[in-house]
């Protein structure tokens, strides 16, 4: 409770004690912007923790080597991801539903392992040490972006690309039946996702001192999955709610800050059995009524007749 | 090298007994159960408790352990899978659910220290143990210029007679006869008369029985237990193997777990143990991308 | 006027499935262009074909317009959209949980400019031709006779059956198609909603567009249509309009079925059985006590209502049939009465089992077996593991093995193929499999559902022999059929289903001569 007090009544101490968590939200939420984008399309990609590591790595190895400023860098890290995104998408968005999120799965798992642990310019194992680390500056970047971007991605959804996104989500042959190319727009949308992811990536690094490559695997890309179905993915908002409230959760219940990981679970598996469209979404809670309680409503039923 | 085959094939059949119950649940349900990993690991850690904490013999701590984590997946079906399947959510939401029950799995065995909640169950959090000494006995053969430890013969046995036993069932029996037609239609498998729920009830107790006593088998043979080997050494790899050989082939698994323990011997022989860890997730990638229906051809289903 | 649409020896098969064998037509502008012909004949597959959904193995199809001539085949199916070809589905595919208005738009995709940029920064003079837009969907909404400020905002999921049908015309509008193809508009609709169909398609072609109109039901494309082709097992057997189309008997004997060689006997004592058949649409005397009583039965999926009040019986020893055109009802009463379905009111019982309630398994149980449509055999098992399967219910495994031995005698065909996966039977083959194994459940009750679906003619007269044969050998059956004459053949009493009613009651052979049962199917 004291941190919503603290929120209220001193939000300047707020900001100066919390400012990690702040720019941990922020980042998180873009993450779940970029999830947003192609679960918006109706694909379930799990390949943003791959394109984050293609964003951070791309950015520290550019400031350990080269002269050029950080933003540059940082752009130059969002960019690749959309790059390589394009050379993962061409093969893998042809798949559907499981198998896509087990082959970006794959992707995700064979680049942090076979890639970025084999080659010596991103320290191996070892991880990489951001010489431009700069935690309390690189809040800054993530406040002014998350405002941009979600406003971006909104606008986008009510776009004919956006409507486009929307007619495949609901029903890929009908699309195809009003004229959109499925396969084209998908793929903007893998695109746009990791470049979103990418651009995460940079700007996390800019506020730890260290790149770890185990922070890029498979609980990294489950993490952000979370965002979006618990926060719902009707619009962008729903993603980024869900982000925040799940990131900022454990300082708020501190007591189970230890059981996070049960309490998120416990949060997922209600929203997806009980609430499918997220906290942000239309509609109520989705009722399933148990077999018993149906075979018990119709014997009670003649029984009335009677 | 003969000695390098000799461990692949140890450890997979490891791969293969936890594989057959991951695509068991796919091919009857069309369900991703991502929840198998952590039964796989509360398999290992509730024997290890079992025999470590509570100074029970191996053998009845292993039986306990399969029973439990058989109903560990009658909790699965009936909290993350038969609700969605009431309102008829898209498999993907399975795919979501499971993976909550997994978090919720791991983190009560991570977060169980001495004086908590379930330190009954666990008292080293995030720490990794190993049976204590001579748990079982294991003798060591010299045949032939090769070492095999008798725990690993043991393992290998067990498992090849277990997977046997369920081709059988599968093949021979009513019961197996009906997996496969709700597995093919549910539809005309209702008709005939076949209580559809019931079948899935059994097979996620099949498969997750599967699953822990390959968690158990994993803990004897790598020295390992710990709450993150489910979902850092098979949870993935698991998915390598059922892509490999098909999804939802029980033969495919078979194969596609011997195979995937020769292909890391192999790199880690070859290229050394940074390509070992990620060759498998390379073949996974390759084969979706090149090979969807797996490389030996089961019937590759698409449903969202 | 000129054909906008040629198709020239068009082809698709499936495995051994000849789906379109070799079709070839003409559509010409500004005409409503009828495709008809019964279940599985290939004009779905025909229509998919055209629009690119499935890929042709020959032929051309070629789309003429003042541009110039465009080759169809081999295009994906958002190209040859952009070439000005909207289409409806079978089955509805609205975007469910998108309003009306929002489905509408999408589907002016192809017309519209990339605003993709401009809609960042939503400037007010910039967003006129949004404005516009969404003037045009409205009208569009209007057009097909929906009130866009009461319908214009709901989630297309939300509204009626008929409305969410307008709703997709109105999006394959929005496409300013030069073709509009309307794959069974009128699906699932009552008489009063099919009028209304009617009307909307006429008022389109009198706007100027060509339509090509795929339907079951004959009222409903003989009234409208200039142009007609009958299709039958993938081929075209009949061209021309609609006056000459319905009296051709090749189109007749399509849709009523032929009539059996005469010898096949009748079932003795049946005539006593029941009373005559009247022309009026009059339930006939129901059984006083039957195995089967089936009461006010209601079923609805979703805003669908299937089956609207249906009341009939079947006793003990009887073949009851249930005739009607695709889409009456009639599969939906038989999934109800196995408990796959549940029916929104009314009573269904089978002795002392309440249907309406009853676990599937339970019904099996209880001996009320099913032999669904499309035979749903178990294509990866064996011949012998289906048969095995058939007695999961029986506790009593040494007779269902005897059984299983019996039958294999009495269909050789069975025998000899019985370690051979199910699904390398031919369609016919299947079925006498999907009927035995309908049997191994040692029913008291066996319900058949449309048996002769998709056979070659000799085998029709082979399924309809077997299920005399078992009839007469004990086994009461409830059977559903599109081959209406041959039913009426065999059984005792019949139902004649039509829009989720029962329209007509009789005995089998009253029914066969009562000129109300050709109208039912072929329209007036």
């Amino acid at each position: 409770m004291d941190f919503f007090v603290q929120l209220f009544t001193n939000p300047v101490g707020f900001y100066n004690q919390h400012e990690l968590l702040i720019a941990q939200i922020g980042i998180n939420a873009i993450l779940a912007i970029a999830i947003f984008v192609t679960f918006y399309s109706g694909q379930l990609t799990l390949a943003n923790a791959g394109f984050m590591a293609i964003g951070a790595y791309t950015t520290v190895i550019m400031s350990l080597y080269l002269p050029t400023p950080l933003p540059v860098n940082m752009l130059a890290g969002a960019l690749l991801a959309g790059l390589v995104s394009v050379v993962v998408g061409l093969p893998v968005l042809r798949l559907r539903g499981v198998f896509l999120a087990i082959a970006t799965i794959g992707f995700v798992e064979a680049l942090r392992l076979g890639v970025i642990l084999n080659v010596p310019i991103t320290g191996e194992g070892q991880g990489l040490h951001n010489p431009t680390a700069d935690p309390l500056g690189g809040i800054v970047p993530i406040l002014i972006s998350l405002p941009i971007l979600a406003y971006l991605v909104w606008r986008l959804t009510k776009t004919r690309l956006g409507q486009a996104w929307s007619a495949i989500r609901e029903d890929e042959l009908a699309a195809s039946s009003n004229g959109i190319n499925v396969p084209l727009y998908k793929m903007i949308a893998f695109i746009i996702s990791a470049v979103l992811a990418g651009y995460a990536g940079a700007l996390e690094t800019h506020i730890n001192f260290f790149v770890d490559p185990t922070e890029y695997g498979i609980t990294r890309t489950i993490q952000i999955l979370t965002f979006a179905v618990v926060g719902g993915t009707t619009n962008v908002f729903g993603p980024i709610v869900g982000a925040v409230f799940l990131t900022a959760l454990p300082e708020i219940v501190r007591q189970f800050a230890a059981y996070r990981d049960v309490v998120n679970g416990v949060i997922l598996i209600l929203v997806i059995i009980f609430r499918p469209q997220g906290i942000v979404g239309r509609g109520g809670l989705a009722i399933i009524r148990p077999r018993w309680w149906i075979r018990w409503r119709a014997r009670e039923r003649p029984a009335a007749a009677h | 090298m003969t000695q390098q085959v000799l461990n692949a094939i140890f450890i997979g059949s490891i791969y293969a007994l936890f594989a057959v119950g991951y695509t068991l649940v796919f091919g009857v349900l069309d369900v991703l159960n991502l929840a198998h990993s952590a039964v796989f690991m509360l398999g290992a850690v509730i024997t290890y408790s079992l025999v470590a904490l509570h100074g029970m013999p191996f053998l009845p701590a292993a039986v306990i352990a399969v029973l439990v984590c058989g109903l560990l997946g009658l909790l699965i079906e009936f909290v993350a899978l038969r609700p969605l399947r009431r309102r008829n959510a898209p498999p993907i939401s399975a795919l979501i659910s499971t993976i909550g029950l997994a978090l919720i799995f791991v983190a009560i065995v991570e977060q169980a220290t001495p004086g908590t909640l379930f330190s009954w169950l666990w008292q080293d959090g995030a720490n990794s143990v190993r049976f204590p000494a001579g748990t079982v006995p294991n003798p060591t053969y010299h045949i032939a210029g090769l070492t095999i430890e008798g725990t690993k013969l043991g393992i290998l046995i067990t498992s090849v007679v277990l997977m046997l036993v369920l081709g059988y069932v599968i093949r021979y029996t009513q019961v197996g006869r009906a997996l496969r037609a709700v597995a093919e239609n549910r539809r005309a498998a209702t008709l005939l008369g076949i209580n559809v729920d019931r079948v899935f009830a059994s097979t996620l107790f099949l498969s997750s029985a599967l699953g822990g006593l390959a968690g158990i088998l994993f803990g004897l043979a790598i020295s390992d237990i710990s709450p993150y080997i489910g979902r850092d050494q098979v949870e993935l790899k698991g998915l390598a193997v059922i892509v490999l050989g098909g999804m939802g082939s029980i033969p495919g698994a078979v194969v596609g777990g011997y195979l995937l323990g020769l292909i890391e011997v192999f790199a880690l022989v070859r290229f050394g143990s940074n390509v070992e860890a990620g060759v498998a997730f390379a073949a996974l990638f390759l084969v979706l991308v090149l090979r969807p229906q797996g490389l030996f051809g089961a019937t590759l289903r698409e449903r969202l | 006027m000129s054909a906008l649409l040629q198709l020239t020896d068009v082809r698709r098969h499936f495995g051994g499935v000849h789906a379109v064998d070799g079709v070839s037509l003409e559509i010409e502008e500004g005409t409503i262009f009828g495709l008809i012909g019964p279940n599985g004949a290939g004009k779905t597959t025909l229509v998919n074909v055209v629009t690119g959904y499935i890929r042709t193995q020959g032929g051309s199809i070629r789309l003429t317009s003042p541009t110039g001539t465009a080759e169809l085949a081999r295009r994906p199916p958002h190209a040859i959209a952009g070439l000005g070809i909207g289409r409806t589905f079978q089955t509805l595919r609205l975007y469910r949980n998108l309003t009306a208005i929002e489905n509408v738009l999408i589907g002016m995709h192809t017309r519209r400019r990339d605003d993709t940029l401009q809609q960042l920064l939503p400037l007010r003079p910039l967003m006129r031709l949004d404005d516009r837009r969404h003037d045009e969907a409205r009208a569009l909404l209007q057009t097909v006779g929906l009130n866009p400020d009461r319908h214009g905002d709901r989630r297309a999921s939300t509204l009626s059956y008929g409305d969410q049908r307008r709703v997709e015309v109105a999006r394959a509008l929005a496409l300013k198609p030069k073709l509009l193809i309307l794959d069974e508009p009128a699906a699932g609709m009552n008489p009063a909603e099919k009028d209304r169909v009617r009307e909307l398609i006429q008022k389109l072609n009198a706007d100027g567009l060509t339509v090509l109109l795929i339907d079951h039901d004959m009222r409903l494309v003989m009234g409208v249509c200039q142009r007609i082709v009958v299709l039958n097992f993938g081929r075209k057997i009949a061209d021309g309009p609609p006056a000459t189309v319905s009296n051709d008997p090749a189109v007749v004997t399509a849709y009523l079925g032929s009539h059996a060689p005469e010898s096949a006997s009748h079932v003795p004592g049946s005539e006593e059985m029941d009373v005559a058949a009247t022309s009026k649409p009059a339930a006939a005397a129901e059984p006083a006590s039957p195995l089967l009583e089936v009461r006010d039965l209601e079923v609805a999926y979703g805003a669908i209502k299937a089956v609207r009040g249906v009341s009939f019986g079947v006793r003990q020893a009887e073949i009851v049939a249930l005739i009607g055109a695709n889409g009456a009802g009639k599969s939906t009463i038989l999934n109800t009465l196995s408990g796959v379905l549940r029916p929104h009111a009314g009573i269904a019982r089978f002795g002392d089992l309440d249907l309406t309630t009853a676990a599937p398994d339970k019904i099996v149980r209880a001996g009320l077996a099913q032999v669904p449509e499309g035979r749903e055999i178990l294509a990866r098992l064996t011949v012998r593991e289906n048969m095995e399967l058939g007695a999961w219910a029986r506790r009593d495994r040494a007779a269902a093995h005897r059984q299983i031995d019996d039958l294999m005698k009495q269909f050789p065909i069975l025998g000899q193929r019985q370690n051979l996966p199910a699904g390398q039977l031919s369609g016919g083959e299947q079925q006498i499999l999907a009927i035995a194994r309908g049997l191994l459940a040692h029913p008291r009750l066996l319900l058949l559902d449309e048996p002769s679906l998709g056979l070659a003619p000799q085998m029709v007269d082979t399924v309809f022999e077997v299920i005399q044969r078992i009839h007469n050998e004990g086994v009461t059956i409830l059977l559903v059929e599109q081959n209406a004459l041959r039913a009426l053949e065999i059984a005792d009493r019949a139902y004649v289903v039509e829009t989720g009613r029962i329209l007509l009651s009789g005995t089998g052979m009253a029914l066969r001569r009562n000129p109300e049962v050709q109208k039912a199917y072929l329209g007036g």
